[in-house]
């Protein structure tokens, strides 16, 4: 039976708002792509919170870099705060292949600092402004986040929630490759 | 008690009118000066309201910056009213959170491209339905004006009108 224009009319009006939310249960609208990824990392210099001495970041060209954001009043900074310290002491002490800087953001020294103790973080951690002049750079929407600069100082990859041991090593040996193409953020 | 020589005569309450009448000529001095940052911090934090409510909180569900008072909805207040002292304009200070947030940052959608397309739906959603409805109505009402008089007979069949002329002879009859 061949059907008037008004009901295929109606029939594909239905069917694209359909399509719509069925497209939208799959997207996470807590992600939002990074338009930071695949350009450089911006530069930025602070003193070490739990040691002597400062750090710019474009000094560390050459050796890729995790710098992750986190907080002490964060919940899931806790759950990456040993996968971290793995990492540290895994890639960047015993073989040399990566720098874990740690960026606390909206905190007090002391808080960071109690946390750092707490979670045994002995790798690069600084403090934020309170103007959170590193955290509007790279555009956080929240913490943790890491971002996964190569050795020439580009973004390659932004994650957002905690960081996982895979994570860390699939990006390492991605980012070993300098022809690596910039990849999209995925969170967790 | 003669208040009035009271009041003028003694020469501690001349000395009191002398500082009151400083203190007055004092403010009349400074006051205006005060007065013109002030106007001044207005009109910025004005500018501040009108460009963080074009913006969206990042770790809120559908509230602006403006609206909001998370950490980072504040951080990004003091940057904008930062940047507007340094004498950046709006679209400056839009596009510096733009190619760290995205376009997702703004609230609304940039009248160009895709963008362009979501301003202009609602528009052509209305115009459409309205464009629909008016054609309906004016066929409706062209079909009155060709019905010829006394409504359009031939859609009742001759048993059926036989039936409700019978009918209302009886009603009218009182059965």
């Amino acid at each position: 039976m061949i059907r008037s224009w008004k009901f295929w009319g109606v029939l594909s009006a239905i069917g694209a708002v359909v399509a719509l939310f069925a497209y939208g249960f799959t997207v996470d609208p807590k992600l939002v792509p990074s338009p930071l990824v695949g350009k450089p990392a911006a530069d930025f210099t602070v003193q070490q919170l739990n040691g002597e001495g400062a750090l710019t970041l474009s000094d560390l060209q050459g050796t890729p870099v995790l710098l992750n954001f986190w907080a002490s009043w964060c919940v899931a900074c806790r759950d990456e705060a040993a996968i971290l310290q793995e990492a540290h002491l895994l890639y960047d002490v015993a073989q040399n292949r990566l720098r874990v800087i740690g960026v606390a953001i909206q905190d007090t020294p002391e808080k960071a600092l109690a946390f750092a103790e707490r979670f045994g973080k002995t790798y690069f951690l600084a403090l934020d402004d309170e103007a959170g002049t590193i955290g509007l750079d790279y555009g956080l929407y929240g913490v943790p986040e890491t971002f996964f600069i190569d050795a020439g100082g580009r973004i390659q990859y932004k994650q957002v929630g905690a960081v996982t041991r895979e994570l860390i090593r699939t990006m390492l040996d991605e980012m070993a490759d300098e022809m690596a193409s910039p990849k999209q953020e995925k969170g967790s | 008690m003669n208040h009035g020589s009271w009041a003028l005569s003694t020469p501690r309450l001349r000395a009191v009118f002398i500082i009151m009448a400083l203190v007055l000529l004092a403010g009349a001095v400074f006051v205006p000066a005060a007065s013109v940052p002030a106007a001044d911090d207005e009109a910025l934090e004005r500018r501040v309201l009108e460009i963080t409510d074009q913006l969206r909180c990042p770790t809120c569900q559908a509230i602006s910056v403006k609206d909001s008072a998370a950490g980072f909805s504040r951080q990004i207040t003091g940057k904008v009213r930062a940047m507007l002292k340094e004498g950046q304009s709006e679209d400056e200070i839009k596009a510096f959170f733009v190619a760290r947030y995205g376009e997702w940052i703004l609230r609304a959608p940039k009248k160009q491209g895709v963008g362009l397309i979501l301003w202009l739906l609602p528009g052509l959603a209305i115009a459409a339905v309205g464009g629909w409805v008016g054609y309906v109505a004016f066929r409706a009402s062209r079909r009155g004006e060709d019905e010829p008089e006394g409504g359009r007979h031939g859609e009742i069949g001759e048993a059926e009108r036989d039936r409700i002329e019978r009918d209302l002879r009886r009603f009218e009859e009182g059965f």
